[in-house]
């Protein structure tokens, strides 16, 4: 039985539906950004308002630092979590394999009305509050990207070997495990950042300012500069994860959700 | 036990503690009482209950369309995309997929807004999108611009499920006579379907939850129970009941609880196939 060969049709339909769902929306915006004043010709004038903007700066640095924190917060808290559990404590895994897949359950909606009626005063008057919710929101990717990395290496060998050799446990994690695991720690700190730095439901629901919810402001004054700054998020974006992915070794398919 | 006590006590706080919050106070009334009295205006006023509709129809709608298209496209770039370019796709995805947010629905309203490029290049062309009732800031548009997400969501959580599917079973089934039609009938789609079914109910829970774009796109102007529960919260909508959010946000939880256990549940009969 000779097999069908459908490569290039079905490659076809696809680079098609691709160009029409993504790169068309993408493209029209882009286009627009670039529109002059009163929506004439063509110029950088979006951006340049952009930049001088009200809010700009302070807004993109309180986004950027929240982002740095969450993201350092999760390592400190989940590596030697997730390697404690591969290492003695596997029948806790199942509980942390739920905790962590919660957050993909619970709307964060819920979870910020929540965080209004729970969280205890002192937190609820620090804009550091959001730090921990940007965590608890990357839970589930940080899990997965730590998990998958932590299972390829031979912990248990590396563990005995440089314990047996006179490290300390901090010595251990610090020089032995995270260098091994290493791209699974790029793939978590990099999705942590990502999350933080796009996060809007939670930080709008309680109230605070940061880059996107500084956007959506913003927009009310200049559609146009809204458009421009998602334009340059989005392509931002979109190049840091494709320069990770063609440069590290292992690519990114290890931070995905899968069942 | 002690060292996995900084991640309980992490977890329990910032994630059990408010959603057991917000339960124990969708149960108070004004005065502190006891009461179901927050829940009753979701079955019996008229916008409560269609703000859950709404959600529903969203949800159910653009998880049929992510997952058609989704698995359709994964299935083409496990097939014939590998290496560089494959991964390249996977970063794309990954940033479509989660980083939509706000950016996302600006995106849409410069390609497919009243002056948008695309309804201009689409009027020349002799298609007026805005002849009907089509408004970027209507269901439609909110179905479109959700559907950008979700289609590529489904391509990353799909794609390990078609890239398992092993070359010996179809090579096995084509020696024993099964035409490629046979194959995919008899063995490739009733192997895929928990995947797919699993993946489906994620789409539905992820769309559901959606708040940023449809709050960024509409700014109310399609009534969805995330939104509701933003403009009370807000305190632009007064409402005789305190805590009429807490019940929405404690509705949202209990349906994105039955579809999360869906996915869970055909995550476990997708796994069947793996690791033997």
């Amino acid at each position: 039985m000779k097999r069908l060969n459908l490569k290039w049709p079905l490659t076809i339909v696809a680079s098609l539906l691709a160009i029409f769902i993504f790169v068309i929306p993408l493209y029209g915006a882009t286009v627009y950004s670039f529109k002059g004043n009163g929506g004439k010709g063509h110029s950088w004038v979006n951006y340049q308002w952009l930049i001088h903007a009200d809010g700009f700066y302070p807004s993109l640095f309180t986004s950027l630092k929240l982002a740095v924190l969450a993201a350092a917060f999760n390592l400190i808290l989940m590596v030697p979590t997730m390697v404690y559990l591969n290492l003695k404590g596997q029948r806790f895994k199942p509980l942390v394999d739920f905790l962590c897949i919660l957050p993909l359950i619970i709307p964060v909606v819920s979870l910020a009305i929540g965080a209004q009626v729970a969280m205890p005063k002192f937190l609820q008057n620090t804009q550091y509050e959001l730090v921990f919710f940007f965590v608890i929101i990357a839970l589930p990717f940080t899990y997965r990207a730590l998990d998958t990395s932590l299972q390829t290496v031979a912990l248990k060998t590396l563990v005995e070997a440089s314990r047996s050799l006179g490290a300390s446990w901090t010595r251990t994690i610090t020089r032995v495990i995270v260098p091994a695991i290493r791209s699974g720690i790029t793939g978590a700190l990099f999705l942590t950042f990502a999350l933080s730095i796009g996060e809007y439901t939670i930080t709008s629901l309680l109230h605070w300012e940061t880059f996107p919810t500084w956007t959506v402001v913003a927009a009310q004054q200049n559609i146009l500069g809204a458009i421009a700054i998602s334009v340059f998020s989005f392509v931002g974006a979109i190049a840091l994860l494709s320069a990770i992915a063609l440069f590290s070794k292992r690519g990114l398919q290890r931070v995905e959700v899968e069942e | 036990m002690l060292p996995l006590l900084p991640f309980f006590i992490f977890t329990g706080f910032f994630l059990i503690w408010p959603v057991i919050a917000v339960t124990i106070r969708s149960f108070k009334g004004n005065k502190n009482e006891w009461t179901v009295a927050n829940y009753r205006p979701i079955l019996h006023t008229g916008p409560y209950l269609h703000a859950f509709v709404v959600s529903l129809k969203l949800s159910i709608i653009t998880a049929i369309i992510g997952s058609l298209l989704g698995a359709f496209f994964a299935y083409v770039i496990v097939t014939y995309a590998r290496g560089k370019f494959g991964a390249v796709i996977d970063s794309i995805s990954a940033v479509f997929a989660n980083s939509g947010g706000v950016p996302l629905a600006f995106m849409f309203v410069a390609a497919f807004g009243t002056e948008g490029i695309v309804t201009k290049v689409l009027k020349d062309l002799g298609w007026d999108i805005y002849a009907g009732h089509f408004t970027i800031f209507s269901f439609t548009g909110v179905v479109l611009v959700y559907s950008f997400f979700q289609v590529p969501l489904m391509v990353l959580v799909f794609k390990p499920a078609i890239a398992g599917l092993r070359y010996e079973w179809e090579e096995a089934s084509i020696n024993l006579g099964a035409s490629p039609f046979t194959y995919w009938r008899r063995v490739g789609i009733p192997i895929l379907v928990p995947s797919f079914v699993g993946a489906f109910f994620l789409l539905f829970a992820g769309g559901f939850s959606a708040y940023a774009t449809a709050r960024a796109l509409t700014v109310g102007t399609v009534p969805l129970v995330p939104i509701i529960i933003g403009t009370l919260v807000d305190g632009n909508v007064i409402s005789d009941q305190a805590n009429l959010g807490d019940a929405l946000a404690v509705g949202m939880i209990v349906i994105a609880t039955i579809a999360m256990t869906g996915y869970i549940w055909a995550g476990r009969r997708a796994a069947r196939w793996r690791n033997s």
